[in-house]
Formats: C-alpha cells, sequence, structure tokens
C-alpha cells in the first residue's frame, strides 16, 4: 500500500515537472515537445515516463514507445512548432507526432542524442517494451535493457510487469529483479531478500552494489543483516574469480586457435617441404577476399541464404587459394626446391605482388561483410564470462580443421606421399613416387589451410589487403617452436603460446608480454632448436 | 655450394627485407616547364595506406582547383607524391631527396607524429616547409612545420570536459588504451597532468599500452569491463590506438556486449573510415573529436563533398567517393593556406612565405574560418565532438562556438 502511494506520489510529481498543461495521464503534445527540446527536456520526458510507466495506460506507452523509437533512429524531426515523425532518417515529409497529419519536414532538424539522453531514451524504450511487448522475447530484451540501470527503475514499473505476465520463466526473471531492486527498502526481510536476490545473478557490477553497503549503517548493528550481506559478498566474489578464470581460458583458447589457423597451412608448407614461404599472410589474405567474394555472390544469386555464406565459402576459399598455391608452386617454386634463400625472395616476392594486385582491383579500404547471428555478439555464461560467437567459431574451425588435416596426413594415400617425399626424397623417388606431383599437392593443401584461416578470420578482424603481413612472424614462431615437420606440435606450441600471451597481458600489459613471450621462445630454442616434436628425418 | 641452414637462411633473409626496404622509394614527377613543385609524403601502402593513401589525392584536387585559377604568382603547381610504405625513416628520406634533388616549395605530408618527427631534422636543415594535416599531441613548435590541425588543448581537452560535464556522462574515471608510440602517450601523460589539475586522484584512471597492429583485445575488454563494474563513478575509455587497432577493438567491445551507454569510448583517431566493414548498430554513440566532420553544416562543406566525388569520379581514384574524414581537409586546407601565403609574399622562397603566415585567414569545408598568427605556425581550428550513427558516419553531438587559439605547449604534461 505505501509503495503505490509512493508510486503515485511520484507520478504526481512527475506529472507536473513534465506535462503541466494537463492532468491526463499523458499530455502527447508536452511529450513530443519534451523529446524535441534541449538535452535536458529530453532526459526529463523520458525519465518521467518511466517514472509513470506502472500506472500509464497501454495506448499511451505504445503512443511514448513509437516517438522515442523515432528520436534514436533520427526519425524524430523537429520544426519549430510541435515534432514530426519521419518514414526515414531525412526524409523530406512526415506526418505530426500528436495529429498524424501529413507535414512537410523542410527547416526541422532531427536531434542528435547524445550519451545521457541515449541512456534515458534506452531505459524508457525498455519500460515500453517490457509492459506492451507483444511476444515474451520482446519483452525480455525491454527487460534486459531495464537491467543495465535498474536504479533508476521505480517497483511500480517492474510489479505491474510482473502481474500482467504470463510466461513462467519471465515472470520469475522479473520478481527476481523486483526483489533485487528493493537493496535500500526500509524493511529489514525485504532487504535481506534483495542481498540474496543480487548475489543469485553474480557480476562485477553485483559486487560493487553489495561491497557498497558495508558502509551502510545497518552492516554493525543487524547481524542478520551483516550475516547476509558477508554470505552475498563471499558467493559472488567467488562467481566473478571463477567468471574471470574462465575468460581467461576462453581468451587463450581462442588466440590459440587463430595462431594454429594461420600456421596450419605453414606446418605443411615449411615444416613438410621446407619451403620458407613468406606469401602464407597474404594466401590467408586471399582466402578471406574468397568468402568476401562469396558473400556478393549469395547477396546477388540468392539473398535468402545470406547468412549460410560463412559455410559455402569454406570449400570456395579452400579450392581457390590452393589453386593459387598450385599455381605459385608450378610457375616459381619448383625450380628452387634446392635453393631455399631464392625460394625465400621468390615468395616475398609474390607476397608483394598479391598485396598489390588485390590493392589495385579491389582497393585499400576494410572490406564490408555481413555477420550473421551465429558470429556476431555473445552470451553471458557466467558471471562477467561473455562467450563470443565469432571466437567460438574460430575455435570450432581450429578444431576440425585439425582433425581433417590430420585424418588426411595419417589416413589417406596423399598423405603416405607426403610423408614419404618429405622424409627421404630421394628414396622415395627411386621407390616410383612422382615427388614433383606430391609436392604440388602438399603445397596445394598448405595453401588451402591459409585460405581457411581467412574464412575463420573474417568475423574477427578487419579485411584489407595489409592483412596477411601481421600473421607471417607469428606463424613461423608458432611452426618452429612446435618442431618443424610435426601438426600437433603446431598445435601445442599455439596453445602456449596463446594461453602465455593471454596469461602475462593483464600482469605486465600486451607490449611487454609479446616481448615476454618471443624472449622465453628464444632461450627455449636455444636449449632445444629442433622444437617441442622433433621428427627423425635421414638427411 | 654453400651450406644453409634453415635458420641461417631466415636471418639472412630477414636482413635481406630491411635492405629492400631501406632502397629509396621512386618519387613520380611529371615534368613542365614554369611550375613550382609541392611534394607529398603519404603512404600507399603498408599499414597506413588505407587512411593516407586519400591524402595524396586530396593534395592534387587542391592543386587542381588552383591551377584551374591560374595558378600561384603566375606559375602552376606541380604535385610530386611518393610512397614511404607506412615505414618511418622512410619518410625522411623521400622529404629529404624532394627537397634537395627536386627542390620542392613545400612539404605536406605525414599521419603518424612517429613520422613527423623523423621528417623533423629533415625540414629544419634544409629550411623546408613541411605541412601537417593531422590533430596531434602538441609540444613541439618548429618554424619550418606548419601544424595545419589542432593540438591537444583545442581538441582532446574540449572533448573530455564535455564526458566530464553534465551533458556528458559526468565521467569520474577514465580507461586509456593505446598504441604503444608518442602520440598516444604524450596524450595520455597531458591528460593525467589535466585530471591532477582538476583534483582528481591517481586511482581513477588506468593506462595500458599495445603493440602496432595489435588485434586481440579481449584481455584488455575483460579489464575494461571490471574497471567499470568497480565504484566511484562513471568509467569512460580514451582510446588513441591507431590503424587497423581501431575497428578491432570496436569489434570486440560491441561482441562481449558493452555499449556506449554503459562506457562510452572517446575514439582520438577514429575516423569514418576506420567504421568501413564493422556494424555499427552496436556501437551508436561512442565519440571521437576533430576539427572537421562529414556531417558539419553548411554549403561549404556540401561543396567539398561535391567536388570530393567528382574528383574521384573523374580520375578513378580507388577510394571511396563519399567518405571524407578530417585529415583529407585539412590536406585541402594545407596546399590552400600554402597558396594564399605564397601569393600574399610573392614569392617561393620559404622564409618569405613563412613571414606572410601572419594574418592569413582561408574560409574552410569544416564551416570556420582558419587564422593563423605571426607568433608560432599553428593554425585556429574549430572543434567538433562526433557521434558514431547506425550508418558507419559520425552525426556533429557538440561543436565550439568559434575557433579557439591554438596553444602549442600544454601545461598538463
Amino acid at each position: 500500500m505505501a509503495d503505490r502511494l509512493r508510486a503515485l506520489l511520484a507520478l504526481c510529481c512527475l506529472a507536473l515537472l513534465t506535462f503541466p498543461a494537463s492532468a491526463a495521464p499523458i499530455d502527447r503534445a508536452a511529450f513530443a515537445a519534451g523529446l524535441c527540446g534541449d538535452g535536458a527536456a529530453q532526459v526529463r520526458a523520458a525519465e518521467g515516463l518511466v517514472q509513470a510507466g506502472g500506472d500509464l495506460a497501454a495506448d499511451d506507452l505504445a503512443y511514448a514507445g513509437g516517438l522515442l523509437g523515432a528520436l534514436a533512429e533520427r526519425r524524430l524531426a523537429c520544426p519549430a512548432e510541435g515534432a514530426l515523425l519521419l518514414d526515414r532518417p531525412g526524409a523530406s515529409d512526415g506526418r505530426d507526432a500528436v495529429s498524424g497529419a501529413p507535414r512537410p519536414a523542410a527547416e526541422a532538424r532531427a536531434p542528435v542524442l547524445g550519451l545521457r539522453q541515449r541512456a534515458a531514451v534506452e531505459t524508457a524504450r525498455g519500460t515500453v517494451a517490457l509492459l506492451t511487448g507483444p511476444d515474451p522475447a520482446a519483452r525480455s530484451a525491454g527487460l534486459a535493457v531495464l537491467e543495465r540501470r535498474i536504479a533508476t527503475v521505480p517497483a511500480s514499473v517492474l510489479d505491474r510487469a510482473r502481474d500482467a505476465e504470463t510466461d513462467a520463466t519471465l515472470k520469475a526473471t522479473i520478481a527476481g529483479l523486483a526483489q533485487a531492486a528493493a537493496l535500500s527498502s526500509p524493511d529489514p526481510a525485504r532487504r535481506r531478500a534483495a542481498i540474496a536476490a543480487v548475489a543469485a545473478s553474480p557480476s562485477g557490477a553485483a559486487e560493487a552494489r553489495l561491497a557498497a553497503l558495508k558502509s551502510d549503517p545497518a552492516y554493525a548493528s543487524d547481524p542478520a543483516f551483516r550475516a547476509a550481506l558477508d554470505a552475498g559478498l563471499a558467493k559472488v566474489t567467488r562467481a566473478v574469480a571463477i567468471g574471470d578464470g574462465l575468460a581467461v581460458v576462453y581468451n587463450g583458447l581462442s588466440f590459440a586457435s587463430i595462431l594454429f589457423m594461420a600456421a596450419a597451412g605453414l606446418a605443411i608448407i615449411f615444416g613438410l617441404m621446407g619451403v620458407i614461404n613468406l606469401a602464407q599472410g597474404e594466401f590467408i589474405m586471399l582466402g578471406a577476399y574468397a568468402t568476401y567474394g562469396v558473400q556478393e555472390a549469395f547477396r546477388r544469386l540468392a539473398p535468402g541464404l545470406l547468412d549460410l555464406y560463412l559455410l559455402a565459402a569454406i570449400p570456395v576459399a579452400f579450392g581457390a587459394v590452393a589453386l593459387v598455391g598450385i599455381g605459385v608452386e608450378a610457375l616459381i617454386l619448383r625450380h628452387l626446391y634446392r635453393r631455399p634463400l631464392m625460394s625465400l625472395l621468390a615468395t616475398w616476392a609474390v607476397s608483394l605482388f598479391l598485396v598489390n594486385l588485390v590493392r589495385v582491383t579491389v582497393g585499400t579500404q576494410n572490406l564490408q561483410f555481413v555477420m550473421p547471428a551465429y558470429v556476431s555478439g555473445g552470451v553471458p555464461l557466467y558471471a562477467d564470462f561473455v562467450m563470443t560467437w565469432n571466437r567460438l567459431f574460430a575455435i570450432g574451425f581450429a578444431a576440425a580443421t585439425l582433425v581433417l588435416t590430420l585424418l588426411i596426413l595419417r589416413r589417406t594415400p596423399l598423405g603416405l606421399d607426403i610423408r614419404a617425399v618429405t622424409q627421404n626424397r630421394d628414396m622415395a623417388a627411386c621407390l616410383g613416387l612422382p615427388t614433383r606431383r606430391v609436392d604440388r599437392l602438399a603445397f596445394g593443401l598448405g595453401s588451402g589451410l591459409a585460405g581457411l584461416a581467412g574464412v575463420a578470420l573474417c568475423p574477427i578482424y578487419s579485411v584489407n589487403p595489409g592483412m596477411g603481413s601481421g600473421f607471417i612472424v607469428d606463424s613461423f614462431m608458432v611452426v618452429v617452436l612446435g618442431g618443424v615437420g610435426s601438426l600437433v606440435g603446431t598445435l601445442v606450441a599455439a596453445v602456449g603460446v596463446g594461453g602465455a600471451n593471454v596469461l602475462i597481458e593483464p600482469i605486465s600489459g600486451a607490449v611487454a608480454a609479446k616481448v615476454i613471450v618471443l624472449v622465453g621462445i628464444i632461450l627455449f630454442l636455444q636449449r632445444r632448436p629442433e622444437g617441442l616434436f622433433a621428427v627423425r628425418r635421414r638427411r | 655450394m654453400t651450406h644453409l641452414t634453415r635458420r641461417g637462411v631466415l636471418g639472412t633473409g630477414i636482413s635481406g627485407t630491411a635492405a629492400l626496404l631501406a632502397a629509396p622509394a621512386l618519387i613520380r614527377p611529371a615534368f613542365a616547364a614554369d611550375t613550382v613543385k609541392l611534394g607529398c609524403l603519404f603512404s600507399s601502402s603498408g599499414t597506413m595506406a588505407n587512411l593516407e593513401g586519400r591524402l595524396n589525392h586530396v593534395v592534387r584536387m587542391a592543386a587542381d582547383a588552383i591551377n584551374g585559377r591560374g595558378g600561384v604568382n603566375g606559375r602552376q603547381i606541380e604535385v610530386l607524391t611518393s610512397d614511404p610504405a607506412s615505414d618511418w625513416p622512410l619518410y625522411a628520406q623521400v622529404g629529404r631527396q624532394m627537397l634537395q634533388q627536386e627542390k620542392v616549395a613545400a612539404l605536406f605530408g605525414c599521419w603518424t607524429s612517429v613520422s613527423r618527427k623523423s621528417v623533423l631534422p629533415v625540414v629544419e636543415q634544409n629550411d623546408g616547409l613541411l605541412f601537417y594535416p593531422l590533430h596531434f599531441e602538441g609540444d613541439e613548435n618548429s618554424k619550418n612545420v606548419v601544424y595545419v590541425n589542432s593540438p591537444p588543448a583545442s581538441s582532446v581537452l574540449p572533448a573530455v570536459d564535455y564526458l566530464m560535464g553534465p551533458d556528458g556522462v559526468g565521467a569520474k574515471r577514465f580507461f586509456m588504451i593505446g598504441s604503444d608510440y608518442v602520440w598516444p602517450r604524450t596524450i595520455n601523460k597531458q591528460l593525467k597532468g589535466y585530471w591532477k589539475s582538476k583534483g582528481i586522484p591517481e586511482s581513477a584512471w588506468r593506462e595500458e599500452y599495445v603493440p602496432f597492429g595489435f588485434s586481440n583485445f579481449q584481455t584488455l575488454v575483460n579489464q575494461v569491463r571490471s574497471f567499470a563494474s568497480q565504484p566511484g563513478g562513471q568509467a569512460i575509455v580514451v582510446l588513441t590506438v591507431v590503424g587497423s587497432s581501431i575497428p578491432d577493438f570496436l569489434r570486440e567491445f560491441a561482441n562481449q556486449g558493452i555499449s556506449a551507454t554503459d562506457v562510452p569510448i572517446l575514439g582520438l583517431d577514429m575516423v569514418e573510415a576506420d567504421l568501413e566493414g564493422l556494424d555499427t548498430a552496436k556501437l551508436v554513440s561512442h565519440l571521437n573529436c576533430w576539427a572537421y566532420l562529414q556531417a558539419a553544416k553548411g554549403e561549404r562543406n556540401q561543396k567539398f563533398l561535391a567536388d570530393w566525388a567528382a574528383y574521384v569520379k573523374a580520375k578513378n581514384v580507388p577510394f571511396s567517393a563519399d567518405t571524407v574524414i578530417d585529415p583529407m581537409v585539412s590536406a585541402y586546407d594545407s596546399v590552400n593556406l600554402w597558396a594564399l601565403a605564397a601569393a600574399k609574399a610573392g614569392s617561393f622562397a620559404v622564409p618569405e612565405v613563412r613571414k606572410a603566415f601572419a594574418g592569413l585567414s582561408f574560409d574552410d569545408p569544416s564551416g570556420y574560418t582558419l587564422t593563423m598568427t605571426g607568433e608560432n605556425n599553428y593554425v585556429s581550428r574549430g572543434v567538433f565532438i562526433g557521434s558514431v550513427n547506425e550508418k558507419r558516419g559520425f552525426d556533429v553531438l557538440w561543436q565550439s562556438p568559434d575557433a579557439p587559439k591554438p596553444v602549442p605547449f600544454s601545461p598538463y604534461g
């Protein structure tokens, strides 16, 4: 009862502030004028709506939601008098925000939301979505927005949403949030329940909220409160630490997967064949450009299936880059197998050629990729640990590549031939193996793997002609550390280097992490020049 | 035949690479009689290519326009371009070649402060003129460099003030992330001095640096999240990473679900070109600050945008016709300022041109009037704060009422 009274009182005060002209639940003209006013007026209008939200009629809320949405998308135009709704930003005609009559939008300015205004407008839109959303998904999206700024949301909004909610899970979530919002309630029992509710969804922010209560007078005077707070805080702190640990593991794995993808092709070309291929980074870049080509083809031919382009790009990028690799091998490298220095210079020339070819034909700008839902955004898994889909895609991709490559090398006739030729080229030739053909196919396989890396990197890195140069040093480092000729060694080295980087970075910074890892590798190679996993071979 | 080990080969290869990179870049002149030469030091390859490459074309466009009006002092302008390949020492070498062999009347160039610092002794020894079109860390005042863009006092500090004020977010805590070189370190040093002067305690900020071209920002974004959740007031990120690190950082930030209303980013080197290839719907409202934004109002800007689009089409320039960034406008301003000064001096000699800077003014596309005084070679520019929108551009969130007088040396550093 007391809460209801307070809400009503707040509503009256705010109605006086925001909607001075009318006693009606919402004065539409004044609301529109507020959104068209200066920054402070916008904040007042949006916050007033949130405060009054628990008691407004559904059609008023829907009306306000439409205006707020238009403001956020810059479809709200503000002439000298009143406000206009436009169909798209910058349109020349619109409808009056109150009467709905058509009006020209010339001379009207479209306000740009500042940060404070955007936060208020987001919260107001979240309130409207929570209270009037047509389906549970829309309502829970609204709730997620409110959760970010729960301190500004009055209890009446959450109570109304909980009472009206039909979806049982969402109802429970709202109830939990309403409970957690009562941290500063005068009722000690409700406060303790609020502490437990906050502790039930742990995060760094929850930890800060609870820690702030330690300076509350009740902490010293009320033992029950003290016990509840200490227990809640301990629970949150532990959960946050676990979440941070998970994040470190995930970051390490994701960095390792990128290193492994970049180095896998090189493990075959350099590791097995002994060719120092400085164009490996550019093969990765070509794979990314092939992915872009597939995306554009989908856009033209099958726009409905556009989200699947990344999967369709896998065989295309592999095939296209493998063909480029085979071409390079056939035209240039096969003449240079016995002259490693020459092949190094030749592949460097190839890399410069490819970079400039792409620069001239496509341009230097970063390519624009459509990011399907499975590689954009992330899901908060535990405490502050967010699992980002693009990284998970790369990890899965790297794992699949590893398995397939191992299968090819160990279980197929081609793999047997490659291993035979790389272990003892002359003996393999004596036994009748077409070593030149095997070389070409192995080089194609190594290049194709670089193409696959290009596909996996599209959702993570910017794709431009120069992107390959960043990978070449890291890839050689990983291959040499892992032991020349061993794919498993490459994997272990990638995990080691990735993990070490991620572990050292929070302590000493990214620059020092790189230096420390490099020094570590140098020292290790001093002791063990053959790398982690040496393959015995005859010379 | 000598016996080659793999590691030996790798070593030789790397030194060979270095030797080849150090070889002089070709300068591409177009010979004609009765012309005055201007030199460009902008890379068309390497990490800076996507940004600096545009500036070569803008300088040509500005020179073409001046030539169309009859040139300067009766002479046509001839623009020499080069490719320092994003290799900082190479800027100095190409600059020396242009000044000594080609006898250019002025140089236009450099993006990063490290490249400017490498050209600085060259222009000072040869008494040349370098027009530098980027906003930068200040704390430098050479008579041989014209600082066409703003020092921190007239770009970064107003933006930080805005964020700390009631119109912004009332920022109390600051997470600085920068690439590891002179510009971010100096900017952050000055910011820390500024905050100290405002009585903000040292515990309210954190400073992290990453190598050039760094892209694995997961750990740093995690740190930003936990920094922001600590008590003590609203946190913001002051981002001074450069090049491809900018889109990579923004992408990770958005993917981890942190929005501008949670923790806003003030990207000091962030331009429209950095948003190419990003889904900016989740990045709306992050901020930058420059002396020009594409969304600037006014006919002069409309004309410049139209001129650039027409130039891109006519000359088949390999850059976007509808993206214009501050350094492009600043490069355009540079050529015009030089032409005005040379015409006023009636000479192309550097000491004469330099004397003519005092009292010079130019109405540039930003809508402000650029002015120069006799005190130093700084140019007074307006201040814009931009806010990222859904269409990979920036909306003008705030702009200064007039062009503040530039302060070369920061009192806070």
